[in-house]
C-alpha cells in the first residue's frame, strides 16, 4: 500500500493547478514514469481526459495536442506528407504496442537521450505550447535548453510548419530493441541539381542535440555533383559521453558515415 | 483503489493498487491467460487491447485505463471455441512453448482487424512488440498468413 493518489482533470486548467503540488506529476501514459520509484510521488496526474488528442491545420501549419500516440501521429500525418521526417522517426522508433501508447507531449517532456523524435522536431522548428506557469508557443530547441519553461508548465500541444523536404532518419543501433547511441535527421531541399536549404540534426551527443552547422553552410548552394563527401565526413566533430555500450571517438566516426550515406542517399534520388 | 473496467465485453469492478500495472491487476483477478514475462514492455506476453489498439499491459498503470475497453486472448476465443487465428497458429505449428502465444494472437487479431490482406513486412511491423525463444517466427509468420488467408474467404 502507498500513498500515491490519483488526480482525473477534466480541464487544462484544473491540471495546471494540480501541478503545483509538490511531487505530483502529469502522467501521459507513456513509460517514461514507470522508470521512476512511484513511491517518490506523491501524486499523479492523469491527463487522458483532457481534449489533447486533436490535431488541425491552418494553411501550411499543422498543430497535434500534446496526448496524441506516435501511432495517431504517424496516421494523421501519413496522409498529409507521407515523407515527412517526423513520420520516418516515428515509425522507426520504440514497437508497435509501445507506439500505440507513448504520448507526442509525454515524450517530449521527458527527451532522454535516445529519444528518436527530438531531431525530427528540431529540424522541423517545432514549436511547444505551454499552458501553466509558461503561456504560448516556444521553439523546441529552446524549451530543451531552459529548464524554467519545464517548471509547473504543461504541454498542451505542438506545432510546425509543412513543407516540401527530401528526409533521411537513422537510429544507430545494434539490435531493433536498442536504444540508440545517436540519432541522425537530415533535411534537404533539392532543385535544379542544387541543394537550396539543408538542416542536419544529431541527438544522444553530450549537448543533448546538435546542429551541425558548418556542414549545413556547406551543403547550401552546392551543386550536387560538387559534393564531396569525403570533406564532409571531415567536418563532423561531434561529443558523445563514454558509456558500457560505446566508445565516443568511435561513436563520432558512425556519424560521418551514417551522415556521408544519408546524404548522398538523399541526392541520388534527385538525380 | 477501485475501479470500473470492461473486459472481454463485460462490466467488471477491479481492487488495485495506485501505482500497480495493468498486467498484476488483471492476473490478481483471474485473468492468468494475460502472461506476465519481463515487465519492461519487451516481450509482449502481457499484450492485451486497450480500448482496441494493442498495448503491452506491463506498461500500463491501472489507475490510469478505468473505464476502458479491455480484450485479452481468452475474450477473442478459448478452447471450447478458438478463434480463427489460435487455430491457424495450431495448425502451422507456430506454438511451442506457449507462453509467448497469447500475445502474438492479440498482435495478430489487431492486425487483421484493421488489415485483413498483410504483406509480410506489414506482419513483421505488427509483431515487432512481440519476442518467441522457440520458434524462430517462421511458423508463427506462416499462421498468421494462414489465418488471413482464412478471414478473407469467410467473407467471400
Amino acid at each position: 500500500m502507498n500513498n500515491l493518489k490519483w488526480y482525473f482533470p477534466k480541464a487544462i486548467d484544473e491540471a495546471t493547478e494540480l501541478m503545483k503540488k509538490e511531487k505530483v506529476l502529469p502522467h501521459a501514459s507513456g513509460t517514461g514514469l514507470l522508470k521512476r520509484n512511484l513511491s517518490n510521488l506523491n501524486g499523479l496526474i492523469n491527463l487522458s481526459d483532457l481534449e489533447l488528442q486533436y490535431s488541425k491545420q491552418k494553411n501550411d501549419t499543422i498543430e497535434f495536442g500534446s496526448m496524441n500516440t506516435y501511432a495517431d501521429i504517424i496516421a494523421k500525418l501519413s496522409d498529409i506528407d507521407e515523407n515527412n521526417i517526423l513520420v520516418k522517426s516515428l515509425q522507426n522508433s520504440a514497437d508497435t504496442p509501445l507506439r500505440n501508447r507513448i504520448t507526442i507531449g509525454g515524450s517530449i517532456a521527458f527527451a532522454p537521450p535516445w529519444s528518436d523524435i527530438i531531431g525530427a522536431l528540431i529540424a522541423l522548428e517545432t514549436e511547444i505550447v505551454l499552458a501553466g506557469q509558461n503561456v504560448g508557443a516556444f521553439p523546441i530547441a529552446e524549451y530543451l535548453r531552459n529548464s524554467k519553461l519545464k517548471k509547473n508548465s504543461l504541454i498542451t500541444g505542438i506545432k510546425f510548419k509543412l513543407s516540401n523536404w527530401e528526409t533521411f532518419s537513422h537510429r544507430e543501433i545494434r539490435t531493433k530493441k536498442d536504444m540508440p547511441i545517436f540519432h541522425i535527421v537530415i533535411m534537404l531541399k533539392i532543385a535544379d541539381n542544387r541543394i537550396q536549404d539543408s538542416k542536419i540534426i544529431i541527438t544522444g551527443t553530450t549537448n543533448k542535440f546538435d546542429k551541425l552547422n558548418e556542414i549545413e553552410k556547406y551543403l547550401t548552394d552546392t551543386e550536387i555533383d560538387e559534393i564531396e563527401y569525403s570533406k564532409i565526413e571531415k567536418m563532423v566533430d561531434v561529443k558523445f559521453s563514454k558509456n558500457r555500450i560505446s566508445n565516443p571517438e568511435y561513436s563520432n566516426k558512425l556519424v560521418a558515415v551514417e551522415l556521408s550515406r544519408g546524404i548522398q542517399k538523399l541526392v541520388r534520388k534527385n538525380k | 483503489m477501485k475501479g470500473k473496467f470492461i473486459i472481454n465485453g463485460k462490466e467488471k469492478y477491479l481492487n488495485f493498487e495506485a501505482d500497480e500495472r495493468l498486467v498484476i491487476t488483471l492476473r490478481n483477478n483471474g485473468f492468468t491467460e494475460v502472461k506476465n514475462g519481463c515487465m519492461e514492455g519487451e516481450c509482449g506476453a502481457c499484450m492485451i487491447l486497450l480500448d482496441d489498439k494493442a498495448v503491452h499491459s506491463c506498461q500500463v498503470l491501472t489507475a490510469s485505463v478505468q473505464g476502458k475497453k479491455i480484450l485479452t486472448v481468452k475474450g477473442i476465443g478459448d478452447l471450447h471455441i478458438p478463434h480463427v487465428i489460435q487455430k491457424s497458429f495450431v495448425e502451422a505449428g507456430a506454438v511451442q512453448c506457449g507462453f509467448c502465444t497469447p500475445g502474438f494472437v492479440v498482435a495478430t487479431y489487431a492486425l487483421l482487424k484493421s488489415n485483413q490482406n498483410p504483406t509480410e513486412t506489414e506482419i513483421k511491423k505488427a509483431i515487432d512488440g512481440n519476442l518467441c525463444r522457440c520458434t524462430g517466427y517462421v511458423k508463427i509468420i506462416d499462421g498468421i498468413k494462414n489465418a488471413s488467408k482464412t478471414i478473407q474467404k469467410e467473407r467471400e
